[in-house]
């Protein structure tokens, strides 16, 4: 046996040992759950092929969804468990566009951390099969919310400020824009009967449909919510501890302390987050790891804490973390806990090539 | 293989200006053949194969390098391929086909006047309306990419063909990413442009291949082709 083929052994041996339900969902996939799910930006890396009827499918370019839409649709609702191991499908700026992953998705567990920490222990258990140590970095989802909830600012614009996490370019903007913000005089509003007349009349005029799409009280709404908006400033100082925060970023330990003397500087109340970061340490062992205040996956059903392991080349080995808000999105009727990570099998490989 | 290829738009007014464009530089293009003829002649130049292309398809193939000079929009490089714009060098400017590729949005909308304003339009739209907003274009690589960098991801695109600017009206799309050079069009469809809307400036470009296997002698030759025209050295 080659080294190669004892180290995919040992990876089947370890995906199987993980004591829950092989997966192994169809190569061939609808494509409109990933659309709907991770929009076009995902969309733009799937393998799309379509048939006679016109109707889109891709090769699957992931797991997570056709396990976690399978589990929904059997209706249960307890407790699962899911591994896999196979190939799937991208489109990728270089290397070829079929390559393996590896998993494991812990769904509806009763405790949200012990299923993070097996989650830790899987994929720090798939790097040693390597040989690896990795670069852990993790974000905190759950910490940057709570730190939102208590930051003194106009509740409107907390929605804003949270949709714009984990992309740091948009959130730059918007903060900037905000610091910008003039100290204008509050304008004389239209009344809301006014506009949403007018805002009718130019739909009708257009041939807009008034009910498909936005309707004129949604647009009157917001027109008048931005004004406000304009004028409720975020005050300089909650721009600045955002700016702050954000920026944390470091080995874990001084990180979350930097974090703490934030917290105190501000009165705000991050203790629980933060110990719960720092419990799941125990189970990252020797790891180097950091935190990084600004990380996050861009899509918005994450939740708690999310990682990242790195190789020598800073190429992500697997990833993953906490996405309580996943099944709700994907039509379950209540919310129910998932913990996952997807590890880039070829990455592993080309990590311990001479 | 020796010589080089020059793709030039086969039809209508975009051929009509390339061929004046080159004949103001003293390179005259003809078409022997008549304008069913996809095969052309550039008086004086023996190394020059003309050859009358779509316009779409001489962007295809400058990003494939199958040929190795072109005359396209600078647009069509970019929606070709991601990597597109990576795969050529933009030559020389031509100063006709100006066009901008832009974000409208309906009259209506009074509440969106910038992107951030479709940003938070966008992320709330599924949970108001039980789907994505939906844009209508035939841009589809061009705006994934400016959409990304703007952060929203909340969308999905419905591919346009034509008419792209009825979109709206007819219920197939909310809004539209769609190319004008007056805006007129868009406007008597009751949209507006953003006032940070436009995501690419175009015009007709004089475009070198990088990706085309290039001998000496046709790198010889490219450079004194473009140095008749007045261009930098690709």
């Amino acid at each position: 046996m080659t080294n190669a083929a004892m180290r995919r052994a040992q990876l089947e041996a370890l995906v199987e040992a993980q004591g829950g339900c092989r997966a192994t969902p169809p190569l061939l996939l609808p494509a409109d759950p990933y659309f709907d799910l991770a929009g076009e930006e995902f969309g733009r890396r799937l393998l799309l092929t379509a048939d006679r009827t016109g109707a889109e499918h891709c090769l699957r370019p992931e797991f997570t969804l056709p396990i976690v839409r399978d589990y929904i649709a059997d209706g249960t609702r307890q407790p699962a468990a899911f591994t896999y191991l196979g190939p799937i499908f991208r489109q990728r700026e270089t290397g070829p566009a079929e390559f393996d992953q590896a998993g494991i998705e812990l769904l509806a567990q009763p405790d949200g951390d012990v299923a993070l920490d097996q989650v830790f222990t899987f994929a720090r258990a798939a790097l040693s099969i390597f040989g690896l140590t990795p670069r852990i970095r993790l974000g905190g989802v759950g910490l940057f919310e709570a730190l939102l909830v208590q930051a003194d600012m106009p509740a409107a614009w907390r929605p804003r400020i949270r949709h714009r996490f984990g992309h740091p370019e948009a959130m730059e903007r918007l903060l900037s824009r905000l610091e910008a913000a003039p100290d204008l005089p509050r304008q004389e509003q239209p009344a809301r009967d006014v506009l949403v007349e007018d805002v009718t009349a130019r739909m009708v005029s257009s041939g807009l449909s008034l009910s498909e799409g936005r309707t004129p009280e949604e647009i009157a709404d917001r027109y008048l919510e931005q004004q406000a908006l304009d004028a409720a400033h975020v005050p300089a100082g909650t721009l600045a501890l955002l700016r702050q925060y954000l920026a944390i970023s470091g080995e874990v330990l001084s990180a979350l302390r930097q974090v703490e003397a934030l917290a105190d500087a501000h009165k705000l109340m991050l203790g629980a987050p933060i110990r719960t970061i720092r419990r799941h340490l125990d189970s990252l062992g020797e790891a180097h790891v950091s935190f990084d205040a600004a990380f996050s996956p861009r899509l918005d059903y994450y939740t708690g804490i999310v990682f990242e392991m790195t190789g020598r080349h800073g190429e992500v080995l697997a990833s993953g973390g906490q996405y309580d808000r996943l099944l709700e999105r994907l039509g379950a009727t209540a919310p129910i806990a998932a913990s996952g990570c997807a590890l880039w099998v070829d990455r592993l490989e080309a990590e311990i090539a001479p | 293989m020796t010589g080089i290829t020059l793709a030039v738009p086969s039809k209508g007014r975009l051929e009509e200006l390339t061929r004046e464009w080159f004949a103001a530089r003293g390179l005259t293009i003809s078409r022997p053949g008549g304008a069913r003829s996809y095969l052309g002649v550039m008086d004086g130049e023996p190394d020059v194969t003309v050859r009358f292309f779509p316009a779409s398809e001489i962007a295809r193939e400058l990003i494939r390098g199958n040929i190795d000079v072109g005359v396209t929009g600078r647009d069509l490089i970019h929606e070709t391929s991601e990597t597109g714009p990576d795969s050529v060098t933009f030559a020389l400017p031509m100063g006709f086909g100006h066009a901008d590729v832009v974000i409208a949005v309906p009259e209506a909308w009074i509440d969106v006047t910038h992107l951030h304003d479709l940003a938070d339009v966008a992320s709330d739209f599924r949970s108001r309306h039980k789907r994505w907003l939906r844009i209508a274009t035939k841009y589809i690589t061009i705006t994934r990419q400016h959409f990304a960098r703007a952060g929203i991801a909340e969308y999905r695109i419905v591919e346009s063909l034509g008419a792209t600017e009825a979109a709206p009206a007819s219920g197939a799309a909310d809004i539209v990413v769609d190319i004008t050079s007056t805006g007129s069009t868009l406007a008597a469809n009751g949209l507006r442009v953003l006032e940070d809307g436009v995501m690419l400036k175009s015009e007709a470009n004089l475009i070198v291949s990088r990706t085309a296997p290039w001998s000496d002698a046709q790198r010889a030759q490219v450079a004194n082709l473009l140095q008749k025209l007045g261009a930098a050295p690709a």
